[in-house]
């Protein structure tokens, strides 16, 4: 209980720093907006010019990005500091932090407030909505609850990735560049119902780089496109849930990274 | 002399990777896969479609490639060098910068020059190799490809200019990180990098026409693969050139702007 | 070329935005900022000769840095006027930076990624230093700093001493005339200062360099400058001789002697007092500003006194300086 009033208090304390650089501040929010309008644009293109993308239609696809990004949102909300761990490193910061009698992983994402969160937040509940207004499936409460683990499966797959990198900066700084070229990754491959990709190539992002299960994979059971996804059913289905162990996995990755950290610069 | 200070401060990105090599090889990985899952979503997206927004899917793979490729040119990690404004600002060596015979104005341009040569070296070496493999679709005609350099020239010129004031930001929010990301894909957005500009609605084409990013590489490359007619091309370019002066006035003005700040806060 | 320093009434004062305490005033200063001036330096005058070494003292916040960033060109004063070798460094920055080289504490000049010669050869190219005397003058400090030994690892990979002693060299490479160190030797063990010391030592005397030093290490004051000028709070406390400096704050000096015959009566001699009497031990400290050195102290106790035995305790730089900072603070 003492360590979430801790983290509450810190993150108080971050959310009061990022005041204190007014024109940061008032920039960070007025880039939100331009931020806001290009994602939908950008989302919303591709589907308006290639109809029945992979035999579906383009409000399904809809839901896809909205998954992702919603995911995405929280997941810079709550954990996304772990992107900065490479930095952290070159810096020195961790050997702070293993100094300090709270766990690094938390101090890390205790770093700052992202205030960038509140305009990812803001653009995935949009189109969230879009994409649910849109859609002609008929939302039980059964859908409901699965998209809502879905989302938090997501969330928890791509800390995971990023958690896997930060474990690798841990070893090898220069890994931090490989956590650049994740998030093009999953910002440009992560909004498409992935069939409409050769076999080889959705292959690689299910099984190499497990993008799939964040978004697609949600998205096609939800719809009914859940047995033509290349993969079988109840994998697809078990998304959310592999969301969940490959964090905890990521978390052990860590927690045996950090053990054997050697630091920068002896 | 001066040529030999040029060559020394161009260099120092090209040496830093050489003396990198993993960062090298990661790269080449990079550049690699990056390409054939542009190319494969984009012939795949094409699959059930003929022509659209005026392209049909050789040219717009063509493109996707090419933007690939041609973000490359500017896309090194600075970071690793400890070498961009922001790093400076933070660890108060921007100071040097203003301590030697060399403007910083001067500093920063060659050694964005010698980061765009040596990007150039990796996209030209990938386009032939693209080129030989059939994944991208060889220029019209003589006449199509010596435009298309020409427009690319401005084009890195404009996408020189545009990171300039990125880093000139930074001499007035140290902390603009999370605003440098956004910008960073603002440009890619608003340049074509992730989709071509023709797919998007009127009214973002239009909004994008009043802005420098689409000269970056939306224009060089529709020029290439003929969605721009060398008809429209002298106006183009006009345009790049117009927005190169504009944006050299502007970052001239920074400059001033930026050494007054150090001299006003001491760095 | 004089390539002394002058500084005449340098005055600068910063404007910061207070702060309010508490969430809602982190509200209210983003609204409604509320601005402060800080005086930095505030009418400050010294000169430096022609191949003399200064310290510039004073505690952490004085001014120091203030005042090395305006000589360097980096700040323009608010008011007042500096010259160094001739040139107004901040009406004519690249003037000036062909005069000078600098070394920021721990901040390092050096190309991150490139091993340490490349940055001498980029810098040589951008001082325009012919090759010939690029070389030699590597080779004069290689001697002196030991380089060789790592200037083929690269920069991040440096030790901390390593990488000031690259720095020190980067900033001396294209021969300026006058030097600007702040704070070069912080955290750096003793052999490495020591290096530096004697390499500063050199610059000095054999090479007739200016510098200008500011350090918090006295150790490094005593061995290597004849004047320091102290500052606080952006004012000039005092410009003298380290003789000096001990006269005003530093007569902290005991002598302790036994005396022969335990009943001798004892009192004190001019400008020496009694400070303790305990049998045939008697302790003798400085009395008022016409207080004879520790020396004369010596001599004149010897003289009046029969002993047996004499002792005598001074207080090192570091207790004058401590004594210097409290008298400042008290001003």
């Amino acid at each position: 209980m003492n360590a979430v009033r801790i983290a509450w208090r810190v993150t108080r304390l971050n959310f009061r720093a990022q005041l204190e650089y007014r024109t940061e501040f008032l920039l960070m929010i007025a880039i939100g907006a331009i931020w806001q309008v290009s994602v939908i644009v950008f989302a919303t293109v591709l589907l308006t010019r290639f109809t029945g993308m992979g035999g579906w239609d383009s409000s399904e696809v809809l839901l896809i990005p909205a998954t992702r990004m919603l995911a995405h949102g929280l997941f810079v909300l709550v954990l996304g500091r772990v992107h900065l761990v490479g930095r952290q490193i070159q810096e020195g910061k961790i050997d702070t932090y293993l100094l300090r009698p709270m766990p690094v992983h938390r101090q890390v994402q205790l770093a700052f407030f992202p205030t960038n969160a509140i305009g990812d937040l803001t653009v995935a509940v949009g189109l969230m909505a879009g994409a649910l207004s849109r859609s002609n499936l008929d939302w039980t409460p059964g859908r409901i609850s699965y998209l809502i683990a879905a989302i938090l499966g997501g969330m928890l797959l791509e800390a995971a990735l990023f958690t896997g990198v930060a474990s690798a900066c841990l070893r090898f700084p220069a890994a931090d560049y490989w956590g650049r070229w994740l998030e093009e990754l999953l910002g440009t491959f992560g909004s498409y119902p992935l069939n409409v990709l050769p076999k080889a190539v959705g292959g690689f992002l299910t099984y190499g780089l497990p993008l799939a299960f964040v978004a697609y994979f949600p998205a096609a059971i939800l719809t009914g496109h859940g047995h033509d996804t290349g993969v079988p059913y109840w994998l697809a289905a078990l998304s959310p849930l592999l969301g969940v162990l490959a964090y905890l996995g990521a978390r052990l990755l860590w927690r045996w990274s950090l053990r054997h950290y050697t630091g920068v610069n002896g | 002399m001066a040529v030999l200070h040029a060559w020394r401060t161009a260099r120092v990105t090209p040496l830093g990777e050489l003396h990198t090599p993993p960062r090298m090889t990661a790269v080449l990985l990079r550049l690699t896969v990056q390409v054939i899952l542009v190319a494969s979503l984009w012939h795949g997206l094409y699959s059930h479609t003929g022509t659209t927004a005026g392209l049909d899917v050789d040219q717009a793979v063509t493109y996707a490639v090419l933007a690939v490729l041609a973000s490359r040119l500017r896309e090194l990690d600075q970071f690793s060098g400890r070498d961009t404004v922001i790093q400076h600002m933070h660890f108060g060596t921007i100071v040097y910068w203003y301590l030697r015979p060399l403007p910083p104005q001067r500093y920063h341009a060659l050694r964005a020059l010698g980061e765009q040569l040596y990007g150039f070296a990796w996209a030209l070496g990938g386009y032939v190799v693209c080129l030989a493999a059939g994944v991208v679709e060889p220029p019209k005609s003589a006449a199509v490809a010596g435009v298309f350099a020409l427009s690319l020239v401005l084009g890195q010129l404009v996408l020189y200019f545009v990171m300039l004031v990125l880093d000139q930001l930074c001499f007035w929010t140290v902390r603009n990180n999370a605003a440098m990301l956004i910008l960073i894909f603002a440009q890619n957005l608003l340049s074509g990098v992730y989709a071509p500009l023709w797919f998007f609605p009127d009214w973002f084409v239009t909004m994008s026409q009043f802005l420098p990013f689409q000269a970056t590489l939306s224009v060089p490359l529709s020029l290439y693969i003929g969605r721009i007619p060398l008809s429209d091309a002298a106006g183009q370019l006009a345009i790049q050139a117009v927005w190169v002066v504009l944006l050299f006035l502007f970052t001239r003005f920074l400059w001033r702007r930026a050494a007054r700040r150090v001299m006003s806060q001491g760095g | 070329m004089d390539a002394g320093i002058e500084v005449r009434g340098l005055s600068r004062t910063f404007h910061t935005t207070v702060r309010r305490p508490g969430f809602t005033g982190a509200l209210r200063s983003l609204v409604n900022p509320e601005r402060v001036a800080k005086h930095a330096v505030s009418d400050v005058s010294f000169d430096v000769s022609p191949g003399e070494l200064l310290a510039l003292l004073g505690p952490n916040g004085a001014g120091k840095s203030t005042t090395i960033k305006i000589l360097t060109g980096i700040l323009t004063p608010t008011s007042g006027e500096a010259r160094v070798a001739g040139v107004v460094p901040y009406e004519e920055r690249e003037r000036n930076a062909r005069n000078i080289g600098a070394v920021f504490g721990q901040r390092t000049q050096l190309w991150w990624d490139l091993p340490v010669r490349e940055s001498f050869a980029i810098l040589r190219d951008i001082y325009e230093v012919p090759k010939a005397e690029h070389a030699a003058r590597l080779k004069e400090f290689d001697d002196l700093l030991d380089l060789s030994s790592f200037w083929d690892t690269r920069v991040r990979h440096l030790s901390l001493g390593q990488r000031v002693r690259s720095d020190l060299a980067a900033a001396l490479l294209h021969d300026p005339p006058v030097v600007f160190l702040d704070e070069p030797t912080i955290g750096m063990d003793v052999v490495v200062k020591e290096q530096v010391r004697e390499f500063l030592r050199y610059q000095v005397e054999e090479r007739g360099r200016t510098v200008l030093l500011t350090t918090h290490d006295m150790t490094e004051v005593e061995r290597l400058s004849e004047r320091v000028v102290l500052i606080n709070h952006g004012r000039l406390v005092l410009d003298g001789s380290l003789d000096e400096i001990r006269r005003t704050f530093g007569s902290t000096w005991q002598v302790r002697a036994t005396l022969a015959d335990a009943h001798t009566d004892v009192a004190g001699l001019p400008g020496i007092a009694v400070l303790r009497h305990d049998g045939p031990q008697v302790v003798f400290g400085p009395d008022g500003p016409d207080a004879p050195t520790v020396h004369q102290a010596l001599k004149a106790v010897i003289e009046r006194y029969e002993v047996t035995g004499i002792a005598i305790d001074e207080a090192d730089l570091e207790d004058v300086m401590r004594a210097a900072y409290v008298h400042a603070e008290a001003i």
